[in-house]
């Protein structure tokens, strides 16, 4: 890392309200694609709501507002020339419970890549899905029953097959709300394997309350707390360091 | 002494009852109800002074009520024989018809339902019937007061501080409660029994294969004498139902009402939404007698002349396509109700997550939320269905009475209920296989719409519990 | 874990979403989206079209119902071929005076000789406008008087739409010499079925379905509530518990006119209750009521949170007291809205009456529950089947008194929902 990348992703001076009410008060970060980026920070903070606010899925809240700045690649993806359909293709997103769609495996991987038009033939589909699905750690589980469904599987690799969904439409920036949290140690440790692989060739920004899943799996560390960004900085230094003390309480488990 | 004037009286001492028994319960228990006295933990009353009014006017009005009620039924039996026992009985003809049509004028005319009589013998029986009526039924009042009165007086010496007469009330309660419950099933086994049993009848005369597969349906040549033999194969009726409520209804019903669910609950806002909502239960609400004028007086004509102009000249005023397409439209408050459900109980992680792959909301909705939603809306569609084919009244004004097997539109084509309400018109025989026919339909339409719902409800069933 | 493979084997190209290959997609997928929004509008804008069709086609042609073309004639009592003493009419025995005059020779007569020809066109009914008119003012006897009688159903037809050609001759005739009017037919509202349509009227219809919802109501509101009060309240859960459900909720899909072959089959035939009469018709409709009024009444007494069971019972009040002095009272307005709905679809049925006998031609309102009566859906049937033309403005009128009886009861059950729709 001898010359400084410009970031993936940055937001400046973010606001967002849901009705008269602010859950996000002037938060300005950057994202970039060498490292993992997390979220921490007691429940109800924002971070869930500031994760969506960078693929627009606050969009689908009727009375949630965004005032600021958050660009991708430099481009603001709230003027009025981006187009939310190509931006969350790029900015893809896994949540907390695993949501396969009530398709096969098979068409769960297909799904994005069939609507966004990335495969002409069936053979280049198939390579997509095999390939989405070794990335995600799933295809020697998988390859015999492609055909069952996706709802079928267990809640590990439900988790993993959303992921692999979303790397299917080859995005550039992954978010995962607490992908973890509904997954026993064994297939959390799974997903954390996972992120590490994908780390360097997707920028991935995870939220979490777990501090060690923190620790192990990201590079650079964002504490949240009421609606406001307290820290950010890399991750050994706010848990070996942290500037602040409400950083330091919520670390050491004095509050959240 | 008429019966209104003896149920007033018998609630007036129910009354009565119930305010001297709570009065005496609470002489008994002075410290605690009249005083007030909270400080005491524990009443002398087992119950609530009340508890023992009620107690006392259930005694009173049980007894005599049901007394009467079984004495209304008795007595007409007892007014009879005793009027048959009378001098003036022995002129009467020995046989069985004319001397009870002649007993029955008596009676009407007794009762002042009738001004005069027909058969001047009537006249010689009014007297001895205005005579055993008046016995009789001072004799019921007289007994059911005396009833009252015995009920009353043994549940006022009950009236004891220890006598628990709430819970001997809430008792009675209970069992009514229960009896209520218990009227949904005697409905059914009445609706069963009903229809099993003229239908037994019904295929003691004609075969029920001859029924369910024959192909000609003519029950007026049954009728006029022709024999039962292939006048009542049904066949034709199964599918001009079938053509009508699930083809050609569903065809209008659940395009249209899919349609409306997905735009009410995906792209509507809130205001339109509740503008639009109301409309399609106003559209649920309008009775069936409306769509079917609507459908005979305006849109049937329509159809014949949108016919003639593509150049079918041969088409009916009673097509099924008039009848089949105003049905649709009663339907599609149904259809879009039931997916609208089905839509909104899909979680909205589903969603969620296919928006966020970049999927448009029409993508979504066609290709995660409504595989997702199927089974929701397949049985409400099956619903509809049973809904649609045993709608009666569009039929009957708006499709025809030929017993066609067509496959044309245009044609007229007759369906079960028409038919049931066509055979039940006019002089109704209990011993001719016309009329017990229409229950013989009436049975296949129950099973038929009893199977489709229990399928229907187990299919959306299964479905919320998938996803719960 | 995963068998090894060349990074490069997976590494797929960037997507170039700036090229033009995609974004003409994106259009399209965009043109796609709204093409599925509007095919949404439609589908619903295409309900409402035929609501407003259906509501425009009764308006228009009923409110004519509620009106009747009438014709000025001159009556000239004194020439006429009738002697009453005007004194004799007021007070007692004036009813029996009026009753021996031949008032139909006489308001023909009258016709004649002032319309000539064109009396003919005057309602069979007429007589009855000229005696009411003499029996409100007896003076007139004494006089010349113009009447406005009441036109025949042919000549109305021709005055509202396109008649036979000799009455539209006729109403252009008489329309000419200023004789035609057009005034509020009160009639309408106040007589019962008939003959000719210038005299038809659905007070009797009225009547009948008031008299038989008075038996729903009184049957299904107490049995329902009740049997809703057990199956929330008190039912164990056994085998009987289930069958009373399985039941409850089969027969509120039965279709309504299997009801009225169990009413023909068990009132009718093994009862022998009075046929066509408002209390057989209200039993079968109670029948297909209470399954409606259980459902909505078991909702609404779950929505009563079990907080406030347990508080009653906390301070020692029996289960029953508990329901009956804290459940019920909190379960009533959702209740009610649920009975005025169920009872709002036992107002417009009308094929399982029509099996037990409710189609005769009931020409005077029922004066009980066991009298031969007619209810308004079934009046709307009759009418509906009616050759005479006049029939049809008079079908759809009284369709206009159904569906503002049934919007006044639906207006109720939307009001109460509101006004006592609690959130716990
Ligand atoms: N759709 C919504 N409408 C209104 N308020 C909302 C909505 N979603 C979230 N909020 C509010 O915004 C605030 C932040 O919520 P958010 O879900 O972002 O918190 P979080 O940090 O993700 O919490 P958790 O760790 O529990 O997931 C909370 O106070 C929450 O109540
Ligand atoms: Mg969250």
């Amino acid at each position: 890392m001898s010359q400084p990348t410009p970031p993936k992703m940055s937001a400046r001076n973010v606001n967002v309200y849901y009705g008269e009410k602010q859950a996000i008060q002037n938060v300005s970060i950057d994202v970039d694609t060498d490292n993992v980026t997390a979220f921490i920070g007691p429940s109800g903070c924002g971070k869930s709501t500031f994760l969506r606010t960078l693929n627009r899925m606050n969009d689908t809240v009727a009375s949630a507002r965004v005032e600021g700045e958050i660009t991708l690649d430099g481009e603001n993806i709230y003027s009025s020339g981006m187009d939310v359909v190509q931006l969350r293709a790029r900015v893809g997103m896994v949540f907390q419970k695993p949501n396969p769609f009530p398709k096969s495996i098979y068409d769960n991987i297909a799904y994005g890549p069939r609507i966004h038009g990335l495969a002409s033939a069936k053979a280049d589909l198939d390579v997509i899905v095999e390939s989405s699905l070794r990335r995600a750690g799933l295809w020697d589980e998988v390859k015999d029953r492609l055909k069952d469904s996706g709802t079928a599987l267990s809640g590990g690799q439900q988790q993993r097959l959303c992921i692999g969904r979303a790397i299917a439409v080859e995005p550039e920036v992954i978010l995962m709300d607490e992908p973890c949290s509904a997954l026993d140690p064994i297939a959390t440790a799974k997903i954390e394997e996972l992120i590490h692989e994908l780390r360097g060739r997707y920028a991935i920004v995870i939220v979490t309350h777990n501090m060690q899943q923190a620790a192990r799996v990201s590079q650079r560390t964002a504490f949240f707390h009421l609606g406001t960004l307290v820290e950010y900085g890399s991750t050994s230094e706010i848990f070996t360091n942290p500037r602040e003390d409400r950083t330091k309480d919520y670390i050491t488990g004095r509050y959240g | 002494m008429n019966g209104v004037a003896i149920i007033t009286l018998i609630l007036g001492l129910g009354l009565i009852a119930w305010l001297s028994a709570r009065a005496k319960a609470m002489r008994l228990a002075p410290a605690a109800s009249q005083t007030g006295d909270r400080s005491r933990k524990r009443p002398l009353l087992h119950s609530l002074p009340s508890y023992h009014g009620w107690y006392a006017a259930l005694w009173v009005l049980g007894p005599a009520l049901v007394f009467l009620a079984i004495w209304a039924n008795v007595m007409p039996g007892l007014v009879t024989g005793r009027v048959l026992q009378d001098p003036a009985a022995a002129a009467l003809p020995m046989d069985a018809m004319s001397r009870s049509a002649i007993l029955s004028e008596a009676r009407n005319i007794a009762q002042g339902n009738a001004q005069a009589a027909f058969d001047p013998r009537a006249n010689a029986l009014i007297e001895p019937y205005r005579s055993a009526n008046r016995f009789y039924s001072l004799g019921g009042a007289l007994a059911a007061l005396m009833l009252a009165l015995a009920g009353g007086a043994f549940a006022f010496t009950r009236i004891r501080p220890d006598f628990r007469a709430r819970t001997k009330v809430e008792r009675v309660v209970m069992s009514a409660l229960l009896l209520a419950s218990l009227i949904a099933i005697v409905t059914t086994v009445g609706i069963v029994g009903s229809l099993l049993w003229e239908s037994l009848r019904f295929f003691s005369m004609v075969s029920p294969l001859d029924f369910l597969f024959g192909l000609k349906w003519s029950p007026q040549s049954a009728a006029m004498g022709y024999g039962n033999e292939n006048a009542f194969g049904a066949v034709p009726l199964f599918w001009g139902t079938i053509f009508i409520g699930a083809i050609i209804a569903m065809f209008v019903a659940i395009p249209l009402g899919l349609m409306s669910a997905i735009y009410l609950t995906q792209y509507a806002k809130p205001a339109a939404r509740a503008w639009l909502k109301p409309m399609l239960e106003v559209l649920a609400g309008v009775p069936t007698v409306v769509y079917g004028y609507f459908a005979a007086l305006t849109i049937a004509p329509n159809m014949r002349d949108f016919a003639a102009w593509i150049g079918i000249h041969n088409a009916s005023s009673e097509s099924a396509l008039a009848a089949g397409l105003v049905m649709g439209v009663m339907i599609i408050p149904f259809v879009s109700s039931m997916a609208d459900d089905s839509i909104n109980s899909v979680p909205q992680s589903m969603r969620d997550g296919s928006l966020a792959m970049g999927a448009t909301t029409s993508e979504t909705i066609r290709q995660v939320l409504i595989p997702a939603a199927l089974p929701g809306v397949v049985g409400g569609v099956l619903l509809a269905v049973s809904r649609a084919i045993g709608e009666t009244m569009i039929v009957v004004m708006a499709a025809g009475l030929a017993a066609n097997l067509t496959l044309n539109p245009f044609a007229s084509v007759t369906t079960v209920t028409t038919q049931i309400v066509q055979l039940l018109t006019g002089d109704q025989e209990f011993d001719s296989a016309k009329t017990l026919a229409a229950f013989a339909l009436g049975l296949v339409l129950f099973v038929v719409t009893l199977l489709l719902n229990i399928v229907a409800l187990q299919v959306v069933k299964r479905y919320r519990e998938a996803y719960e | 874990m995963n068998a090894p493979v060349s990074p490069d084997a997976l590494r797929r190209q960037p997507t170039d979403w700036k090229g033009d290959a995609m974004r003409k997609r994106i259009a399209s997928r965009y043109a796609s989206e709204r093409r599925f929004r509007r095919i949404g509008l439609a589908a619903i804008l295409m309900s409402a079209g035929f609501l407003a069709y259906l509501m425009i086609s009764m308006l228009s042609g009923g409110l004519g119902g509620f009106t009747r073309t009438e014709i000025a004639v001159r009556v000239d009592f004194p020439k006429a071929p009738i002697v009453i003493d005007p004194a004799s009419l007021r007070g007692e025995g004036a009813e029996a005076v009026l009753s021996s005059v031949n008032w139909q020779a006489l308001t023909d007569q009258a016709a004649t000789s002032a319309l000539g020809k064109d009396g003919a066109w005057i309602a069979p009914g007429a007589w009855l406008v000229v005696r009411d008119a003499v029996k409100a003012d007896p003076a007139i006897l004494q006089k010349s008087v113009t009447l406005h009688l009441p036109a025949s159903a042919e000549l109305d037809v021709a005055a509202k739409s396109e008649g036979q050609p000799a009455a539209e001759a006729a109403y252009a005739r008489l329309e000419k010499a200023g004789l035609t009017s057009r005034a509020i037919n009160w009639d309408f509202l106040t007589s019962s079925d008939g003959t000719d349509p210038t005299q038809v009227g659905i007070w009797g219809a009225f009547k009948g379905s008031l008299l038989t919802m008075a038996v729903t109501l009184l049957l299904s509101f107490p049995v329902g509530v009740l049997a809703a009060l057990y199956l929330e309240e008190y039912a164990p859960r056994n085998r009987w518990t289930d069958m009373i459900e399985v039941s409850i909720n089969n027969l509120a899909a039965v279709p309504s006119i299997i009801f009225g072959l169990l009413g023909l089959a068990v009132f009718l035939n093994v009862l022998h209750l009075p046929r066509s009469a408002a209390l057989v018709g209200g039993l079968t409709l109670a029948l297909m009521t209470m399954p409606v009024i259980v459902i909505a009444g078991r909702n609404a007494i779950k929505a009563v949170p079990p907080s406030i069971r347990d508080a009653a019972l906390g301070i020692g009040a029996s289960p029953i007291q508990v329901v009956f002095h804290h459940v019920l009272p909190l379960a009533l307005p959702g209740i009610m809205t649920g009975t005025i709905i169920g009872m709002a679809r036992a107002l417009g049925e009308t094929a399982p009456l029509l099996m037990i006998g409710m189609r005769a031609f009931i020409a005077s309102p029922p004066g009980g529950i066991t009298d031969p009566a007619t209810v308004l859906p079934v009046q709307i049937f009759l009418w509906s089947d009616e050759v005479s033309k006049g029939f049809v403005e008079k079908t759809s009128a009284a369709i206009i008194v159904l569906l503002l009886f049934l919007l006044s009861m639906n207006s109720i059950a939307i009001y109460l929902r509101n006004k006592f729709e609690r959130r716990w």
